[in-house]
């Protein structure tokens, strides 16, 4: 124990925090996978995934545009870096979003951002506590 | 192959939705999703039965709250223009 604790001070620690954070952000769910906690990484992913695909089918890809609706698009970007992405495809106003469907679709991908930030924190979290290397060795041992 | 163009391009055109009433039941599918994740995120160690009546606990208390909101402002509304 008094040696995991202190790796988890030491600069390899950081480094593994920022990669979760990291993976996160790039792909839902992906932190927690890399934690081991599997099945929370597994329906995170299914759920913001939905939740953000949704968004983009009713209210067209138009709904993600980094110069009409930026304010949304600060929300939009923390699901993944392929937003911005998807954002310069957009910019240019070719794919026209108006009316209620623009705003249900901008508040479902805006909030599958959000929920991804949630996440994003949580996973860095429970590496910080070590998590990982608690629970996943439990499941290691029973599997 | 087809098929999977006309489901890429059915992403380029927004669906039709009305501004009607019924257009406020759109917010169940993300609250459900809100409670998923949230207890997703919160519960230490996940164990699908109660992973999931928590969330259904959630999404329920979640729905009635915002039901109880629309009926007050409906409310507060129809008392001032009335």
């Amino acid at each position: 124990m008094a040696n995991s604790a202190n790796n988890r001070s030491g600069p390899d620690h950081a480094l593994w925090l920022v990669i979760v954070g990291l993976a996160a952000w790039a792909v839902p769910g992906a932190g927690h996978f890399l934690i081991r906690e599997r099945k929370r990484g597994v329906i995170l992913f299914v759920c913001i995934t939905a939740l953000f695909c949704t968004g983009l089918y009713i209210g067209s890809i138009g709904v993600v545009n980094r110069v009409a609706s930026w304010p949304w698009f600060l929300a939009q970007i923390f699901f993944s870096p392929a937003v911005g992405i998807l954002s310069k495809l957009t910019q240019n106003g070719q794919f026209p979003t108006y009316g209620r469907p623009c705003d249900i679709g901008q508040i479902y991908t805006g909030i599958a951002g959000l929920l991804n930030l949630l996440c994003i924190l949580s996973s860095v979290y429970m590496a910080y506590c070590g998590r990982g290397e608690l629970i996943g060795a439990e499941e290691d041992e029973s599997a | 192959m087809p098929d999977f163009s006309a489901m890429l391009a059915s992403f380029t055109t927004p669906e039709s939705i009305g501004t009607t009433p019924q257009s406020l039941l759109w917010m169940f599918p993300l609250l459900a999703a809100i409670a998923l994740v949230y207890k997703a995120t919160k519960m230490r160690v996940l164990f699908m039965r109660k992973y999931l009546l928590d969330s259904l606990l959630l999404f329920m208390t979640i729905s009635v709250f915002l039901i109880a909101a629309i009926i007050v402002l409906n409310l507060v509304d129809w008392l001032i223009t009335s």
